[in-house]
This record gives structure tokens, sequence and C-alpha cells, in this order.
């Protein structure tokens, strides 16, 4: 179902009356369990399609009731790798030495994010939590739940529990209002500003990736610098005005979703900036590799010294595991060593400044303006930069490579950088600006619902002109992911 | 349930207030869409529609019914090289209308004739003649030609119109319309605020797209007239067109077939048709490698068609000197009149045409004699 039909529209709408119509949690249960299934029908068209996804649900049920009865560390070690091995059978990963694929079409949306809640049962189960242990209606619902089905917010099973025994609350004019503002506000974001990044990105790509151009020399640097910067701004606005769409209608369902974008283009440093981007995967990624994997090691490892230099070995390895997670093909893998090695530079950067200038030092030196600035528009540029694994094939990735050249790769990163740490704070002031003259702009008597409502209708008919100017509404990028 | 409801309510008519605003302003300070005359798609950038595309597919409501009507159908170089004004000159007793869609194919160029035939009575097809522009590059395949990241695959541009404001949905069978071809006028009344936003969007990226994207301006008659075609721009040409075809010289039948059926459905309406094969600089058909093999299927199709009631051939290729040319393609502005002329005595003979306007230079027919 596409996000952007009227189909999906029709869904939703259905959905929610059918939801509020009711009060009773059980019922209630029910409507989201029949919407799940019809929103899991809408990707298929025979049962054959669905069964390598039931029978990976099937496992996890399993999975969950068999390490919460044997309390053994090799149970749960070696069920963690049953689930992966089986997930990545089923993922179809052609940078694998041996594989192993079923023979037919079937359903792999969705897989990556059903991984996630399923591992993170099975591990929480094994650690004697009972709120991980979900009965098989909330099983369903939660591993299926139509909002986080196909990107997240990678919800946790205590988070879903929490909303759940809240289902029989009713939605208030503010909840109501609130919640359509976020919906339209996440069209916006998808169908208004990535459709004109997308637009942008298509048009500029073009000519870098075109096997016969007559661009050369800083012109293509400049090309292709220009291509990755508008390709992370559209990643940036299609995903975060997808979080706004499910998060807002999770309002009308009873349901709280994670936030999943906190600015992430403010972010100095690559570990502040995954923690504000995809910050739900982040954190699944920090509880569940990060904090094991440093354990691990530092078990391993008496002396006290080597023990920022175990963080990035860490670092590097979450880093690593994440960016390979985005896709199946080779380019990922290619794109997971450059954010891992991205993290662990960065990483053994901040613990070389710690010995050189001492704690305090550094962080005075890293909260002032000039570095805090310069560091902000390094982060942008190496993000842009990176996330090019995502907009190319292997074979593009290498004719980039050598028509760049380090030199080019060099020029483009820091001409980037430059940029980004002139634009980003003028941004945010001109931002600021708006925040503090926009109360002022309201007129008396203008005020309330009907000025709400006018402002929100204006969104509408903007988010309808623009996508019948582009005429194809851009795809949800993550879908792919 | 209630807040949700009250609050639905109240987007809505919000939004039914801000549109009305919206609709009023766009005609009150616009105007209307349509104007009289012939239709010239080539003047489309002049108009409320911006491409030619959208022209042909909304403006198509005013046609005017009645007069005997000549529509001219291919792509840009039939739609640069006859100039409405100049062929509507010579046949001041039909109504001449250029409905040519620069990147078309056959399968395009069908669509816009079903949408001509769409709005015309039987009658209205009976006093119909349509002029079809064909060279080598018509003759795309579909899976190569309708293939680009920015539509669905197979989506014409004729189609991105269709479904564009909801006027057709689509289905697993093709396009289906939902405004009846009646309706049209009163529906690009009630999207006219979207054609003024489109506009205002074009016009003001203009500049910044040509620049960003390195898109070259429109020439102007007169730099086309004094164009020369260098050798390199040639070879680039000829580069181009291997990758447009996506072969090294062979052209699949599949666009003959279209163009074939095409023709048998609008002589079965009672129309006429008049196949024009358009001249291409002698150096692009001498060093192109799809030419001969154009001429191969074009041979097969002629013979197929002789004899047919209503329907001419015009082989214009004697126009093909280099010199003529602004580009691999194109005629030079100075050479329309030319064009226009000869297509115009050909017309006469097989069109509805009355004796007094006919001219009678030029033009092979080859069937269809009256």
């Amino acid at each position: 179902m596409d996000f952007t039909s009227s189909l999906y529209l029709g869904f939703v709408t259905a959905t929610v009356l059918a939801f509020n119509a009711w009060r009773a949690p059980l019922l209630r249960q029910f409507v989201l369990l029949a919407a799940n299934l019809v929103f899991l029908a809408g990707f298929v068209q025979s049962a054959e399609q669905l069964a390598p996804l039931l029978g990976f649900l099937v496992l996890g049920y399993a999975a969950t009731r068999w390490v919460a009865r044997w309390h053994r560390r090799g149970v749960l070690e070696g069920t963690v790798l049953l689930i992966i091995v089986v997930f990545a059978v089923l993922k179809r990963y052609t940078f694998l030495p041996l594989r192993m694929d079923l023979p037919f079409l079937y359903l792999q949306v969705g897989l990556s994010y059903i991984l996630f809640r399923i591992l993170q049962m099975v591990i929480d189960s094994a650690g004697g939590e009972d709120e991980a242990r979900l009965a098989p209606l909330d099983f369903v619902n939660f591993t299926c739940n139509f909002l986080c089905f196909v990107s997240g917010p990678i919800q946790r099973s205590n988070e879903y529990l929490m909303n759940r025994v809240q289902l029989d609350r009713g939605v208030d004019e503010a909840v109501a209002f609130s919640a359509m503002h976020r919906v339209i506000k996440g069209y916006v974001k998808l169908a208004v500003v990535s459709a004109v990044f997308n637009y942008l990105f298509a048009n500029l790509s073009v000519p870098v990736l075109a096997e016969s151009t007559a661009m050369a020399g800083w012109r293509y640097t400049a090309q292709y610098a220009a291509s990755a910067v508008t390709y992370t701004f559209y990643l940036y606005y299609n995903f975060s005005g997808y979080m706004d769409i499910v998060i807002g209608i999770g309002w009308l369902l009873g349901q709280k979703l994670p936030e999943n974008f906190n600015r992430p283009f403010s972010a100095h440093n690559i570990f502040e900036f995954w923690s504000r981007w995809h910050m739900t995967l982040s954190d699944w990624f920090k509880t569940y590799l990060f904090n094991p994997l440093m354990r691990f090691l530092a078990d391993r490892v008496a002396a006290p010294i080597w023990l920022p230099y175990l963080g990035v070995i860490a670092f590097f390895v979450t880093f690593f595991v994440m960016g390979v997670w985005h896709g199946s093909t080779s380019v990922f893998v290619i794109y997971g060593l450059v954010m891992g090695a991205g993290a662990s530079l960065n990483k053994l950067w901040q613990v070389f400044m710690t010995a050189r200038l001492g704690r305090k030092k550094y962080k005075a030196l890293a909260e002032s303006f000039a570095y805090a600035t310069l560091a902000r528009g390094l982060m942008f540029a190496f993000f842009a930069l990176a996330v090019t694994g995502l907009w190319v094939n292997m074979d593009q990735l290498s004719l980039l490579a050598r028509r760049l050249g380090i030199s080019g790769l060099m020029f483009a990163f820091v001409g980037t950088a430059l940029c980004a740490a002139v634009i980003g704070p003028a941004v945010d002031h001109a931002a600021r600006l708006l925040v503090r003259l926009a109360p002022r702009l309201g007129r008396p008597g203008l005020s309330g619902l009907f000025a709400q409502n006018i402002v929100l209708a204006s969104e509408v008919c903007l988010i309808f002109a623009v996508g019948s100017f582009f005429h194809k509404a851009p795809e949800f990028v993550y879908k792919a992911f | 349930m209630r807040a949700i409801l009250k609050q639905g309510l109240f987007l809505l008519i919000a939004l039914a207030g801000i549109y009305a605003v919206l609709l009023a302003a766009s005609h009150l300070f616009v105007g209307a869409a349509y104007r009289e005359g012939g239709l010239d798609s080539s003047l489309a950038a002049n108009t409320i529609f911006m491409t030619d595309p959208k022209y042909v597919f909304l403006n198509r409501a005013a046609l005017k019914p009645g007069m005997p009507r000549i529509v001219f159908v291919g792509a840009s170089n039939t739609a640069v090289g006859f100039k409405q004004r100049e062929v509507q000159a010579l046949l001041p007793d039909a109504e001449v209308d250029n409905l040519a869609v620069g990147g078309s194919n056959m399968t395009q160029i069908a669509q816009i004739v079903d949408l001509v035939q769409e709005l015309q009575s039987a009658a209205a097809r009976r006093r119909t003649t349509f002029v079809i522009g064909m060279w080598y590059g018509t003759f795309v395949q579909d899976r190569f030609r309708w293939n680009t990241p920015d539509r669905r695959a197979g989506d014409t541009d004729i189609d991105i119109e269709r479904y564009r404001y909801g006027f057709y949905r689509r289905t697993e069978h093709g396009p289906q319309q939902v405004l009846p071809a009646a309706d049209l006028p009163l529906g690009v009344a009630l999207i006219h605020p979207y054609l003024v936003f489109d506009q205002l969007s074009r016009r003001a990226s203009q500049a910044l797209r040509e620049r960003l994207f390195g898109r070259a301006a429109s020439r102007t008659d007169a730099e086309r007239d004094s164009s020369v075609v260098s050798a390199k721009e040639k070879e680039t040409a000829l580069r181009y067109w291997r990758e447009q075809m996506h072969s090294d010289g062979a052209i699949a039948g599949e666009q003959f077939l279209v163009l074939s059926n095409m023709i048998d459905r609008i002589l079965s309406q009672g129309s006429k048709v008049v196949l024009v094969d358009l001249p291409i600089p002698h150096w692009h058909a001498q060093r192109s490698p799809f030419y001969q093999e154009y001429l191969g299927h074009r041979k097969v199709l002629l013979s197929e068609l002789a004899g047919r009631d209503g329907f001419a051939y015009l082989e214009m290729m004697d126009l093909s000197d280099d010199l003529e040319f602004s580009d691999e393609v194109h005629p030079k502005p100075r050479v329309t009149r030319q064009w226009a002329a000869r297509v115009a005595a050909l017309i006469t003979t097989v069109g509805d045409i009355p004796p007094e306007s006919r001219i009678s230079t030029g033009g092979t027919l080859i069937a269809g004699q009256p």
C-alpha cells in the first residue's frame, strides 16, 4: 500500500473510525488485528507469499517461550543465531558466500523490523522480563503493527504493553487536532519537501552517474557533492515525514509510538547524530549489540587504560552492522565499513583529545562556537557523503571513485563541510526568529479552532498542488531497507 | 469518536473554503484556460498548460465542432515543421490543429488520436483528417521510451496527464475514464488553481533549472536559422539515438504495428489519414544505422495500406538538405512554409476541403484517390 495513495488514506480512515467506534479494549485489539492483516495482505498476491513471514513469526513466538523456560546462556545464543540465520536466508543477502534462497517470490518488506522486535523479546525473555513474553494476539499486533511494520519506529514490547493497558481511552479534541496536525505535517514533509529534493537529486545525479559525461574536474566534484546533499535532505524529509504520519495516526489509535528524529543535522559528532537520527534503531543497537559487546570485551581486557580503545572497536562493529543492515547487496558492506570507520575515527579523536587536553578543557573546546560549528559541518558532510552507498550500485560506486579520486573526494568533503558549517547556524537562527515572530503574526479573533484548521487546510492544498505538479509522489525510501 | 469527526469536519469545511477562494482568485486574475482558433501544441509554454502533453490533454476541449478539421499528430519535428498558422493560412476552410507532442512514439500518437476522437461525434469524425508525422525516432519501443525514474514504467506523457488530476484512474487494464469527455471544460475550470500553481512554479524556477541542470534555453527562430550542426554535435546525436533505440541498428516491429492499427481505427471511423515520412538531414540518414532498417519496415507498411480509401502517403525526403536543419531532426524555421505547402497540397486531395481551397503541388498520393 502506497502511503500517499487514496487507498492508504481510506484504509487509515476506516481503521480509525472502526477503532473509535468501540471502547472495549478487546474489541479494539481485534480491530487493530484486522487492520494489520489487511495491511499485510495488501503486499501479496497469494498466501504462499506470506508463508515465510508467518514461519518467521512462529519461530519468534516459540523462541520467546523456550528461552524463558530454559535459562541457559547456550540456549539464548543458539536461538539468537538461529533467528539471524533464518532472517539472512529470507533477506537474500547477495554478498554472503553461502546462499539458500527460497525458490519463490515472497514478502520481504518489514522483515528487518520484525527481526528487531523478535530479538528484543527473545533477549529480554531470557533475562527474565515477563513483559517480553506476549500473548498470541498481542504478539501479532506488536510484531505486525501496520504503523511500524514497514520502517519502524522500533517499539519495544514493554512500550506496546503500556499502550495496551490504556486502550480504552477516548480521543479528546486536543488530541484529535494534534494527531491530524502531525499527520498533515508528515505529508508536507513527504509529498512536498522530500519531493522537491527528490526532483533536484534526480536531475543533479544523472550526469554524475552517466557512463559518458562531459563533466570533469571541480565541476564534477561540485555536482557530486550537490547530489549527495540533496539526497540527504530527501532521505531525511522522506523518512521523518513518514514517522510524523504514523505517529499521528497512532495517537488516534491509542498508541504512543516512540519518536525517531530530533534535528539530526544539528549534531556535532557521529554519536550525537545517531542519537538524533532513526533514534529507535540506534537505541536498539546500543542496547542489544554495543553494550553486550563492550561487556564482552571489557571482561577479557584487564588493564583500564585500554578501555577507551575497546569503545573504538565496539563502535566500529556496531556501526558496521547498522550499515550492512540497510541493504542486501555488497555496496551496503562498503557503506557499513564507511560508517564503522567514521565512528571509530570519531571515538579515537575523542580519546586522543581527552588525553591531550584533559576532560574539562576538551569539553570547553567542544562547546566553543567555532569548534562546534566546524564539527557540525564535518558531521553533516560525512553523513551526506557516506549515504552515497544508498543511491548507487557497486558499478556506479567504482565509477564515482575513479572519477573523483582521493583529491575529488576530499574537495567534496571539505566543501560540503564548510557550506554546512555556514548555512546550518544561519538556518537555526532564522528558525528561532520565526518561532519568536509567529505568535505576533496571529491577529486577534483569528485564533482558535478556525485559524488552526485554516492553516491545516492550506497545508493540504499545498500537498495536492505539489503532488499534482510532480505527478508521482516520491517512494517511501526506507521501505527498501 | 465525536472529537475525531468534529475535527475532520472542521478540516473539510476549511479546505472547501480555501479552495473556493483560490478558485475564484485564479479565475479572476489569470482568466480562462481556453482560447479560440486552431490548437498549436508548440505554443504550450505560452499558455496556462505550460507543457505540450498537458496542453493536448486538457485543451482539446477547445476543438471547435462543425468545421472540417486537419489534426497534425507526431513528435517534436511535426510540431516544429508544420506550424499551425502556416498550414492554416493554406487551408482557410478547415480548422487546422497541431497536437504533436515532443518525444512521442506511435503509442503516444495513437493515444492523442483517441483523445481527439473521444470528443467527436460520428459526423465530426468523418470530416477529420489526421496527418501523422513519422520518422525512425517515433518507433522507439514502449519499454525503452516510457521507462524513466520520474514515471511508473509504461506510462506515456499523455497517461501522466490523464492521472495527474484524477480525470482517469489507473486500472489493471489501463487508464479508465473518471470524468466524462463532455465534462472536460468543467473539470479544467475546477482545477484552474492547480494550473496556475503549476505555471507559476515553472516560470519561477525556469532560470534555476537551466542553471542547475545545464538545460539549454530554447533558441529563437533567428538563432535556429543561422545554426550549423558541428561534427561533435552530429556524433552526440547519433550516439543519443543509439541509446534511445536501445540497439545498434535494428528496429522492432512493435511500433509499426501500433501505427498500422491506429490507421485502421481512424479509417474505420470515417476519418482520413495522411501519413507523412518526415525528412531528416542527409548526413543523419546516411550515418544512422536505423534509417535503412526504417525504410524496410516502411515499405512493408505501405504495401499493406495501398489502396485503402481515405489514406494518403507523403514522402518528403527530398527536403533533406543538411543546411535546412537546426539539429539532427528539426527543420529550420525558414523552410517550414515549404513543408506546409507540401502537406497542404496533399490534404486537399483526401481531406474534406472545398475544391476552391485546394492546392495542387507536390505530394505522392499512393492510395485513396477521390
